[in-house]
């Protein structure tokens, strides 16, 4: 399976994410999204039309959606990740993938216009982007008084994954994560999964290692 | 003077959070065996908000270059320089921070001055709300204030919010009279915070 | 009012690849507004409200000085070495003061903590001795023998290794970095920074390298790069107070700082103070 990946794109970090949280080997093709735009090159179009990173290829199958992106890998690996098959988490897993691309459009935006300088009404795509980390917080902080941790249950689904790094990502756009205590215990929940990787802007929860114990000094390595 | 700053629930052992005493900005901690702490959200080495940073054991470490700070505030690691004892004068502002009823309280506060009395209530949940007191009086009708602590009657159930000014708006935590009207506090909540920036544009 | 010495200094204000026609690129230099475009006849304009600056090209960027130039943009011998790929990696654009960007990027000790199992690793958290100068005849803070172990130092390196480095503040808002090359043992990898300062308290950073690399894609090497320099942007925005302080009390330094105390102590001297924060609060 190859991806065509850009390592500041939030959607090409989802596909990672969940490679390596599934433990699938991914082959990644890195695009010069910014500065070189060579996603919107004739080249790069003609794999996908729409011009948009991440795309998957596998064999004959060619996906440039990353919640698509997310459904096949984990259905590939045993569907643990896509709940537990009721109508009622199937259904709320296909909401929280909806919800992600208001994250995409608002907080995803704002962090493109603060950090890449994209144009766009950065107070709109802000406000839009607190008023989803609202409904986000609101959500998990019912799902805790009923014992659960992730959007869906007491294990992490898909939908997780989907909404994950554009809410993590918030202050690259200039929105504070501060006032969202569910926010903060969930994410430190999917960032404490076995094999989570990090991407730029989300640091390594380096509690999770111990205090290292004493090395022998820098000059006896020269 | 006491400050609301949080519940407890919301800051389980190993995680740290800003928090905020009268302006100045802070990072709350509490430590894997459960001791709490409110420093100031600055490491004295290049000024990185402690908040960003990571707990191990008894011990807070800033995220920029790992300098590691005691309970106490002492500065007791620098890993770019392992064997090095670090100078006492290197140390995190230090603020008071106790917990009562569920709820997370900074100081400075004088010794008398007593917190509030939330015993028999169970904590709900924190927002935040861009809006001023008055702005707040006037969405609450029927809520009485003592001080920081706001009282009121919810469909029959007893609320209570502490109230903590942040930043340009104001902290909610809120609080209500048993564990089954959890959820249907915390969706008034959202609606009080919906009134109140609407209370507060006009 | 901006001091003489901040206006008479060159700064970075676009990439030359991305160059075009009247308005251009509309951006700040130094809280004024200017435009960066090629005119009718192909030439590089950097305009100003009073007129246009002067501008010098080189290392992939258009240079602009607001005031009447000091002296002649600082030399890269290396961008004129055959052998090497020049690679402009774009802009990011930070808030933070220019010059906190620049001090970041002369730090070694943050690796483990910030660019986690890439340019450092705990428990290799040392920063031995190493030498720092002020060079009288180039005007320039050089920093030499810098030793750090590294478990991936470049895109082309495949394990850890001790990894040494010289760090050079050559303006007030750029660096170059001089470090060992993976690929060519004669030779040093350069990597510079390029700090636009829109304000005192927001920047755009323009990286920029010149490796001995014939073989990694371009695309890779510069996303490697973004997702250093990335790492680094959340540390730079939480920074408080956001100016650097150049007087000493507020922030504690300590020998692995040395290269920050001569960059702050020079920028002091020559009044350099755009970003700066004085009196200690």
């Amino acid at each position: 399976m190859k991806l065509y990946d850009y390592v500041l794109s939030a959607s090409c970090y989802k596909v990672r994410l969940m490679a390596a949280l599934l433990g699938e080997k991914l082959s990644t093709e890195a695009v010069d999204f910014h500065p070189g735009r060579a996603h919107r090159s004739r080249e790069f179009r003609a794999l996908n039309p729409a011009g948009t990173l991440p795309v998957l290829v596998d064999g004959g199958l060619i996906l440039t959606e990353s919640t698509a992106m997310l459904v096949y890998l984990a259905q590939r690996a045993g569907k643990v990740w896509l709940g537990d098959g009721s109508p009622v988490q199937a259904a709320q897993v296909q909401q929280w993938l909806a919800f992600s691309a208001r994250l995409g459009g608002s907080l995803g935006m704002a962090r493109l216009h603060d950090m890449l300088l994209y144009a766009g009404d950065i107070d709109a795509l802000r406000r839009a982007g607190v008023a989803a980390l609202r409904e986000l917080e609101s959500h998990l902080t019912e799902a805790r008084f009923d014992g659960r941790i992730f959007l869906t249950g007491t294990t992490p689904t898909i939908a997780d994954i989907a909404c994950f790094p554009n809410v993590a990502l918030a202050p690259d756009g200039g929105v504070s994560l501060d006032d969202y205590p569910s926010i903060r215990l969930w994410s430190r929940a999917i960032r404490a999964l076995p094999g989570f990787i990090e991407m730029p802007g989300i640091h390594r929860l380096h509690e999770l290692k111990p205090a290292p114990e004493a090395v022998p000094p820098l000059e006896a390595l020269l | 003077m006491w400050v609301a700053n949080g519940l407890s629930q919301d800051l389980p052992s190993g995680v740290v959070m800003a928090g905020n005493w009268q302006g100045a900005e802070l990072a709350i901690w509490r430590s894997v065996s459960g001791r709490l702490a409110a420093w100031g959200d600055r490491c004295p080495h290049r000024g990185m908000r402690l908040s960003h940073g990571f707990v191990r054991g008894e011990t807070l470490s800033c995220i920029y270059h790992g300098w590691t700070y005691g309970s106490d505030g002492a500065c007791s690691k620098i890993p770019a320089h392992p064997t090095m004892v670090p100078p006492a004068a290197i140390k995190a502002e230090v603020y008071q921070c106790v917990e009562a009823d569920g709820v997370i309280w900074v100081g400075p506060a004088g010794p008398e001055a007593d917190l509030p009395d939330l015993s028999g209530m169970v904590a709900v949940r924190s927002v935040s709300v861009l809006g001023d007191v008055a702005a707040l009086t006037r969405a609450l009708p029927g809520f009485v204030a003592d001080g920081a602590l706001w009282r009121g009657q919810v469909g029959g159930v007893s609320v209570s919010l502490v109230v903590q000014a942040r930043g340009a708006g104001l902290g909610l935590h809120a609080l209500c009279g048993a564990a089954a009207h959890r959820v249907a506090v915390s969706r008034w909540l959202d609606g009080v915070v919906q009134l109140v920036e609407q209370e507060a544009l006009t | 009012m901006i001091p003489a010495a901040v206006l008479n200094e060159w700064y970075p204000v676009a990439m030359i690849a991305q160059l075009a026609a009247w308005p251009g690129r509309q951006t700040l230099l130094l809280g004024s507004e200017i435009n960066v475009f090629r005119d009718a006849a192909g030439a590089v304009v950097v305009q100003g409200a009073d007129g246009p600056l002067a501008v010098t090209l080189a290392y992939g960027h258009v240079w602009a000085c607001p005031g009447v130039p000091a002296h002649p943009l600082f030399p890269i011998p290396e961008a004129d070495q055959p052998g090497r790929r020049l690679v402009d990696c774009g802009v990011v654009r930070v808030k933070c003061s220019p010059l906190r960007a620049v001090e970041n990027f002369l730090d070694i000790a943050h690796f483990p903590f910030v660019h986690t199992d890439v340019l450092g690793a705990e428990p290799h958290t040392e920063v031995g001795r190493y030498e720092v100068q002020i060079r009288e005849d180039s005007d320039e803070v050089w920093a030499t023998k810098v030793h750090f172990y590294q478990p991936q130092a470049a895109k082309s390196a495949a394990g850890g290794i001790v990894t040494e480095y010289m760090y050079r503040v050559a303006a007030p808002t750029a660096s170059v970095l001089y470090k060992t090359c993976p690929n060519n043992a004669d030779e040093w990898d350069v990597i510079a920074i390029f700090v636009q300062p829109l304000t005192e308290e927001l920047c755009e950073v323009w990286p920029w390298m010149a490796l001995f690399d014939d073989t990694t894609p371009q695309a890779d090497l510069i996303q490697f790069q973004q997702m250093i320099f990335l790492q680094d942007r959340s540390i730079l925005e939480n920074q408080i107070p956001r100016l650097l302080p150049l007087d000493p009390g507020k922030e504690i330094p300590t020998q692995a700082d040395l290269t920050s105390i001569a960059y702050r102590r020079w920028l002091k001297r020559k009044g350099l103070t755009y970003g700066a924060q004085m009196v200690a609060a």
